[in-house]
């Protein structure tokens, strides 16, 4: 017992060290990384470069946090998606199906909405919530489900389920809940006092009003509720045991098809939540455009936070902050805001080509 | 018959000679400077136990594995495969146990897999591509129909393609894992119609088989491998089932120096009920196939049954059934007289016999891996949340108890050595001190020190009261662990006291020579 209190101290802050090292290099690396996309688009980087930091970060030493809104508010789905994204994977299910989840939560969202319209703001709100996290819950068993009983490869029919999700939600805003005057497809807007409300005063953000809605506390609490049910209860350890060996997850007597229900269920209700955040904090209307795929984007995201709820956060903050960046560097230095979605693509084509090159060293060292 | 030298006067340079190969995984051994000299033109065997490093051996001459230390010379030259495809440029070709069809092909788009006018960006035709290979089946005295569907095809017949694909890329030195395992007599017969074949052609058979009857009357040469050494290399003619089955299990039976339970619990227990009843259990394999036949025995509370036999032949299937994991088609089981419900009554605690596969999470901490038994307990949670405190303390206990020896709990169980790793199975299988134990080769790949501590937690157990199967291949464990013991053969098990018989008896038995009545069969 005395030589472990011994032990934890130094290892702790090597531990943060290590963390603090690997950090620096991967934002080092991912700076290069930049620069050279932008080369690549013919882009001076000089130029490019602080244009982007100004749109995701600009103005707060002014006491100006317009652009630290905007990253936040870009960042707010990444998280809950990348957190449904973290779940499944670390089950060992690699779901694709984020997007359809999403998009079922938003439409689910917006179906409730529809049919209790005149229940006071606050009760709309809240089963606006929860309808998006069932409804997005649902989609994700449809996979678990096809999984655990029939052998459907969760890869094939999670990608087919977000084009069912698409064109349901095409089909709803021509259909059922098109907007009164049918003149395009989309919905009527939400009424003001069932959306979030923007949380910034206008004197922190010169005057204008920042986007940053209360939403974001619903995904900054979804990041510990996700740690702890991950790494604190029993169903999060089989969850974890199951992703990476489901044969003695199996000799020791986990219900393995369970768990990669409860992993899809789980997973799905985030990205639906997800859906009624975005829906509710920031686009108030439904249409087929509603996402420009977030949950595909939550792919490389949780990848990027290593598969774990803070490392997700701080990809999802990162991914927004260039997002932010972009959108605002495209307006005022002319850098293509597509840059940022080149990036993500790029970044997680690194990380999984380091990892593969890892287990390639590890396989040829002959270690077992 | 005079053997190899028929063609030895053109070909004076062995085909293959290993200079002090040497391969580890981790920190086993599987090779140990291993040195073997493979005359070309000859059938020349591989022979030992499961574990005794034949699959690594021919897993290096076939390029799949590569030596930790020493190299290889092929007829004549040095030479170092990084890959399959470098061992057979070098005109070395394996026919695998477990075939590499594919197959929803027909016969012959599987062999135009492999042969060198397929690999061309010539208009592919397969029956033209495979045209080498369908001559080559003709010569052999096969008729193969190149439009049938492989996966549609009797398993022999799939040998048959296998082995043509084999030599259809030119080998000359065809390498056999088991080939025997999966045919009937009659195929076997076949099969060593067609190694007499290639050796006239001049092609080099080696053969990896545990078969002694089998390999004494198709093998010039033999070594015979025992924990990863070469124990043994002589001419077929000059040696003799009892000498190879010495060999190959050993000289000496100890009793490990173990101070066996006392005969006074055994005594008392079986005049009582038994507290494991099987009665004619029959149970299928993943595939459908019959892998238990009829399966009777019992166990006591208390007392250690010792099954031993050469893998394959019903054990894992077994285990299986025994801790639940695997339903029964026909028979019962039952427990103190009541139905066995494994995991509630008995409580099990399971050593699997592929601890990579079946036991760790090889990514996950050494403290996970300790706990994954009790975190499934209630007493270690604290309302919906794991009691953190209460299993850090457990995982720290299982840890200086068993001598784990890790850098830290916290640390990935992949870094532990395997001895290492075995003993967090086993501690998980033993801590919470289960009624039932089923450890299926507990200590395989365990230096001699691992391999002692857990059989004395066995032991242990006994003495505690628990009923003990151990399933092994190595009969020296079987004999030094158990109270009762058995042999199993293709399914069905026969109790034999394999104490105080003879390593050739005991070989014999194992090599399917032997019927458990003590008679030659």
């Amino acid at each position: 017992m005395s030589a472990r209190r011994m032990t934890t101290p130094r290892s702790l802050s090597a531990r943060v060290i290590k963390v603090a090292l690997q950090a620096c290099a991967a934002a080092l690396s991912f700076l290069i990384l930049l620069a050279g996309t932008l080369t690549l688009f013919g882009i001076r980087a000089k130029t490019a470069l602080p244009a982007i930091a100004d749109g995701a970060f600009g103005g707060w030493q002014y006491g100006h946090l317009y652009a630290l809104s905007e990253t936040v508010v870009e960042a707010v789905p990444l998280i809950l998606t990348g957190l449904g994204v973290l779940v499944a994977w670390q089950a060992g299910m690699f779901s694709i199906g984020g997007e359809g989840q999403l998009l079922i939560g938003a439409l689910s969202a917006m179906t409730v909405e529809h049919f209790i319209g005149n229940t006071p703001a606050p009760l709309i709100t809240f089963l606006m919530l929860v309808a998006s996290v069932v409804g997005g819950a649902l989609w994700g068993g449809i996979a678990g489900w096809l999984r655990t009983t029939r052998n459907v490869q969760e890869v094939i029919s999670t990608i087919m389920l977000n084009y069912i999700a698409l064109y349901l939600v095409g089909a709803a805003v021509l259909g059922p809940l098109q907007e009164p005057s049918h003149s395009g497809p989309e919905t009527a807007l939400l009424p003001d006092p069932v959306l979030f409300a923007h949380i910034l005063p206008a004197a922190w953000t010169g005057g204008i009003t920042a986007r940053l809605h209360t939403g974001v506390i619903i995904a900054l609490i979804a990041v510990p509720c996700t740690a702890v049910w991950m790494y604190r209860t029993r169903t999060g350890f089989a969850l974890r045991l199951t992703g990476r060996n489901a044969d003695a997850a199996r000799t020791a007597g986990f219900s393995v098809d369970r768990v990669r229900l409860i992993a899809m269920v789980v997973s799905g209700a985030l990205c639906g939540l997800a859906g009624s955040v975005q829906l509710l904090g920031v686009s108030a209307r439904l249409d087929q455009q509603f996402s420009p795929g977030w949950g595909y984007s939550a792919i490389p995201v949780a990848l990027m936070g290593g598969l774990t709820p803070g490392g997700t956060l701080v990809s999802a903050l990162f991914f927004g902050a260039l997002t932010a960046g972009t959108n605002s560097a495209e307006r005022t230095a002319g850098v293509p805001a597509v840059v940022a979605d080149v990036l993500l693509a790029a970044s997680v084509m690194a990380v999984v080509a380091i990892r593969a090159w890892r287990g390639r060293a590890q396989l040829a060292s002959g270690g077992d | 018959m005079t053997t190899a030298p028929q063609l030895g006067e053109q070909l004076i340079v062995p085909a293959i000679i290993t200079h002090d190969i040497t391969r580890l995984f981790g920190s086993t051994v599987a090779l140990d400077s291993v040195n073997v000299r493979i005359e070309a033109g000859v059938v020349h065997a591989i022979l030992g136990e499961n574990g005794a490093g034949k699959s690594t051996l021919m897993n290096i001459l076939a390029g799949i594995l590569r030596p930790s230390r020493g190299h290889l010379e092929v007829f004549g030259m040095r030479r170092d495969f990084r890959s399959p495809t470098d061992a057979r440029s070098s005109s070395i070709a394996m026919v695998h146990q477990h075939f590499t069809l594919v197959p929803a092909f027909t016969v012959a788009e599987n062999l135009a897999l492999d042969s060198p006018a397929g690999r061309k960006f010539t208009p592919y035709k397969p029956t033209k591509a495979s045209s080498m290979a369908m001559q080559t089946a003709e010569r052999l005295g096969w008729s193969l129909d190149p439009t049938s569907t492989t996966g549609s095809l009797p398993v022999g017949i799939q040998q048959r393609i296998e082995i043509v694909k084999a030599l259809a890329t030119g080998a000359r030195i065809v390498i056999f894992d088991e080939p025997t395992a999966v045919l009937s007599t009659r195929e076997i017969d076949d099969l060593f119609r067609v190694f007499k074949l290639l050796k006239q052609s001049g092609c080099t058979v080696v053969l990896i088989a545990h078969k002694l009857a089998e390999i004494l009357a198709v093998a010039d040469d033999i070594n015979v491998l025992r924990r990863g050494k070469v124990v043994a290399a002589c001419k077929a003619a000059d040696t003799n089932e009892k000498q190879l089955a010495s060999w190959m299990v050993g000289q000496t039976f100890s009793t490990g120096g173990y101070q066996r339970p006392g005969s006074e619990i055994e005594a008392q227990e079986n005049s009582n009920t038994p507290a494991l009843q099987l009665r004619s259990v029959s149970a299928a394999g993943d595939r459908g196939e019959q892998v238990l036949d009829a399966v009777s025995f019992c166990v006591g509370a208390g007392e250690i049954f010792g099954i031993g036999g050469v893998d394959g032949n019903g054990q894992n299937e077994l285990a299986e059934v025994l801790v639940g994991l695997r339903q029964i088609k026909a028979g019962t089981i039952t427990w103190h007289g009541q139905p066995f419900k494994p995991g509630s009554s008995p409580t099990v605690g399971f050593i699997p016999q592929d601890r990579r596969k079946d036991g760790l999470a090889t990514e996950m901490s050494v403290k996970d891996n300790l706990l994954i038994q009790a975190v499934q307990k209630k007493e270690f949670m604290r309302g919906p949340f794991l009691a953190n405190k209460k299993l850090n303390e457990v995982a720290a206990n299982l840890a200086s108890k068993f001598d784990i020896r890790s850098a830290g709990l916290s640390t990935p169980v992949s870094s532990l050595s395997g001895g290492n790793q075995q003993k967090i199975v086993a501690a998980r299988a033993l801590y919470s001190e289960p009624e039932f134990i089923v450890a299926v080769n507990p200590t395989r790949g365990l230096d001699i020190g691992a391999s002692r501590f857990v059989h004395e937690q066995l032991i242990d157990a006994s003495r505690r009261g628990a009923a003990i199967v151990v399933l092994s291949t190595d009969m020296d464990e079987i004999a030094a662990l158990s109270h009762r013991t058995a042999v199993i053969t293709r399914g069905s098990i026969q109790e034999y006291e394999i104490r105080g018989r003879s390593a050739e008896d005991i070989g014999m038995l194992l090599g399917g020579a032997l019927n458990p009545e003590g008679s030659r069969g």
